[in-house]
């Protein structure tokens, strides 16, 4: 490992709101100007670098991560040295001018390759847990937080959960949907050469990335789902595919000593479970990593079994699994494989 | 220069943008029409950009489509994305960007227009 480099292990902040103000109809938050989202993000510090919307949802990719912005529900993923948390009041408070209060909130990430380059807030969970609780509303009385462990020192899971009264209610109405968060490792060296620029290749960040995609079989992992890619100079790597009201996304930081890759999509218990079979053991060929943890959260418990199903085939071997149970969130079950190469 | 060169004309009605597209026929320039969606938060992102990009480049029209306000002609075009660019020439469909891309629609633009003696 590398001494320090460029952090790939992502934050992630998802906030859900509600409200009924008929004026604002059914677009909600995305009816925020845009000013005040690149005020938000200028607290995380970050840009836009290109994005896309459809009937469901608006989705961007920013110069360091993600941000899906539905009508009642934000999700923010960023990497590198970023201040997350400071996204959330200018968040509630935008949302409050639209009629919409945050109902529940939900913050999770892995562990930092580099912890000690992490500013404030981020500088520990203990401290993170601090500005969230001093910075998310009363009314979000319900709080959880919780380290999932694994066998492997360097990968835990690290979680927190609040919301309000009504979506206590809501525990006994199983959410269809789920997340998928996959966290890959030492990557494949030749794979993930494929995420670095060529001088003078005549491309720009956009064409540059969309053949990434294709090269790579990244645009094959779900073929029905539009992708909005961008390539980094001298390297580097982001992608989200939008399909219906779902969303998938891939970053990639390629170079050796600090590799890392992230997959994250939305599935629903309806579906077929040998298509999510499918869609991780394409993600995970992509970059044919030594490591990989990954995040299954669900208010069942059947979908974290099609992980092991994907990815042990793959010459991985299964090293732990922990579940701990979060209000609103439902369960969050972590996993974690090693290659068996040596 | 006339009025609407180096802008981002609006087409609010099926007859506006019927005499809009038959003008870019005749012209034989460049058009590109931007598809966009009031509600639609990476259409605000790109529009100033667009706006900028119409200003330095008069040989080509630029038309804004609200998907909302002509159902049928975003249909026609079959977007499903916002915002989409649709680049036509001689009323025929050349080439498309889906998304708010700067780069790619710089050059797009680039590879397609004919600068007007």
């Amino acid at each position: 490992m590398a001494v320090s480099g460029f952090e790939g292990f992502e934050k992630r902040l998802e906030l859900h709101f509600s409200g009924d103000d008929p004026v604002i109809g059914n677009m909600g938050l995305r009816l925020m100007d845009f000013e005040s989202l690149e005020k938000v993000l200028h607290a995380v510090q970050c840009t836009v670098v290109s994005a896309v919307g459809n009937q469901y949802f608006d989705s961007y990719v920013l110069s360091e991560s993600s941000l899906f912005v539905y009508p009642t529900k934000i999700i923010i993923k960023t990497c590198g040295t970023t201040q997350l948390l400071k996204s959330i009041r200018p968040l509630i408070h935008h949302a409050c001018t639209l009629g919409l209060m945050i109902c529940s909130c939900r913050y999770t990430r892995g562990n930092f390759i580099f912890p000690k380059a992490q500013p404030y807030p981020h500088t520990s969970f203990k401290e993170e847990i601090i500005f969230l609780e001093n910075n998310l509303p009363n009314n979000l009385y319900y709080r959880k937080a919780s380290v999932l462990p694994s066998k492997l020192s360097t990968h835990s899971w690290h979680v927190f959960s609040a919301c309000d009264e009504s979506h206590i209610l809501m525990q006994n109405m199983p959410d269809e949907l789920y997340t998928i968060e996959v966290c890959m490792t030492e990557l494949d060296r030749v794979l993930a050469g494929k995420f670095f620029r060529h001088p003078n290749d005549g491309k720009n960040g956009d064409s540059a990335g969309k053949e990434m995609s294709e090269i790579t079989g990244i645009g094959d992992i779900n073929p029905n789902a539009l992708i909005c890619d961008f390539a980094f100079d001298p390297c580097g790597y982001s992608m989200n595919g939008i399909a219906g009201d779902r969303y998938s996304t891939i970053h990639v930081t390629p170079e050796d000593g600090f590799s890392y890759a992230s997959f994250e999509c939305v599935g629903s218990i309806y579906d077929d479970p040998d298509n999510i079979v499918e869609v991780l053991k394409k993600a995970v060929q992509v970059f044919r990593p030594r490591t990989i943890s990954v995040s299954t959260t669900c208010t069942g418990h059947k979908v974290w079994k099609c992980v092991a199903k994907a990815i042990e085939p793959l010459g991985m071997k299964f090293r732990s699994c922990t579940m701990d149970e979060f209000p609103a969130t439902g369960s969050v079950v972590f996993q974690t494989f090693t290659s068996r190469r040596k | 220069m006339a009025a609407e060169e180096g802008q981002v004309i609006g087409c609010h009605s099926v007859d506006e943008w019927k005499e809009h597209f038959n003008k870019g026929i005749e012209s034989k320039k460049l058009v590109v029409v931007d598809f966009t969606a009031s509600w639609c938060g990476p259409c605000r992102f790109i529009s100033p950009i667009l706006a900028e990009i119409a200003k330095k480049t008069p040989h080509v029209i630029f038309l804004k489509v609200d998907v909302d306000e002509l159902k049928e002609v975003a249909q026609e075009f079959n977007v499903e994305a916002m915002p989409t660019f649709v680049f036509l020439k001689e009323g025929k469909e050349v080439d498309r960007v889906v998304g708010a891309k700067k780069d790619d629609l710089h050059a797009t633009i680039t590879k397609h227009a004919t600068v007007t003696a």
